[in-house]
């Protein structure tokens, strides 16, 4: 991994997190609204990793893996709850669009 | 340039594309699909970070289960799988804020301490070994808080609630 750029790394990880925003500001979808969540959790992911080979110790860099494998775990899940969500939305509203879910009882 | 800088350059054009490229396609469908492709593509930036564990970690939940999972969800929401989305106006604020937030990251590449360092690169056994024992609170943390939202989500989704 010799002659990897810092500068292009955390310029990668920036670009998805604000590509994630955009998504998640602008689309009215909810899954469309989940995957924006995905990426935008992807680029602290990208954060952690990057930062893990950068690390003043090994023990400090190894954390910022284990941060990482938990976070993945931790993504996994908040897909399956936003889905459940979504599953309730539909049925309730029939339409999974979010400017019509305007109260929050379903 | 080196060949590893060459790549690292590719697997970011292609994942910043793909990332784009799922918001914005019209068919959800598409969207899965793009978005597959940017979860591989991260999986492979992993693999050149010399974190072959994070690799297959994310080749495994996220371009594997998160994928389906996705589809799974479009495949019960809709009457149709290929059915269009109803155009929506990208808006200059949003636009605008996703931008700002770049150049805010951007310029905190600055205040990154310069100097040489070389990467560090760990063994997945040493990872593993770690996960298992000093991180070892973690990984139970994230199997209770796992079981809670399984939990949550089933109630979410039962018939006949309320």
């Amino acid at each position: 991994m010799s002659g990897l750029s810092e500068v292009g790394l955390l310029a990668l990880s920036g670009a998805l997190l604000a590509v994630g925003l955009f998504g998640i500001l602008t689309r009215r979808n909810f899954i469309l609204i989940l995957v924006a969540i995905e990426i935008a959790m992807n680029a602290a992911i990208l954060n952690f990793v990057y930062f893990a080979a950068y690390a003043p110790t090994t023990t400090s860099g190894l954390s910022g893996q284990a941060i990482a494998v938990v976070l993945v775990g931790f993504a996994a899940t908040e897909v399956a709850v936003g889905l459940a969500i979504v599953l309730a939305l539909n049925r309730a509203k029939g339409t999974i669009n979010v400017a019509e879910a305007t109260e929050l009882r379903l | 340039m080196s060949l590893t800088e060459a790549a690292f350059l590719l697997l970011a054009f292609v994942a910043i594309l793909t990332a784009v490229a799922s918001l914005l396609a019209r068919e959800l469908v598409h969207t899965i699909l793009w978005i597959a492709v940017f979860f591989v593509d991260l999986a492979m930036v992993y693999f050149l970070l010399d974190a072959p564990f994070l690799g297959v970690l994310q080749l495994g939940v996220y371009a594997g289960a998160v994928t389906v999972l996705l589809l799974f969800g479009i495949m019960v929401t809709r009457k149709r799988i290929f059915s269009r989305e109803a155009a929506t106006g990208l808006g200059p604020v949003p636009v605008a804020l996703a931008l700002l937030t770049f150049v805010f990251v951007v310029t905190a590449v600055g205040e990154l301490p310069t100097g040489e360092v070389s990467p560090r690169t760990y063994p997945p056994a040493a990872l593993s070994a770690a996960l298992f024992s000093g991180y070892g609170a973690w990984v139970l943390l994230l199997g209770i808080i796992m079981l809670t939202s399984v939990s949550g989500a089933i109630y979410l989704v039962r018939e006949g609630r309320g």
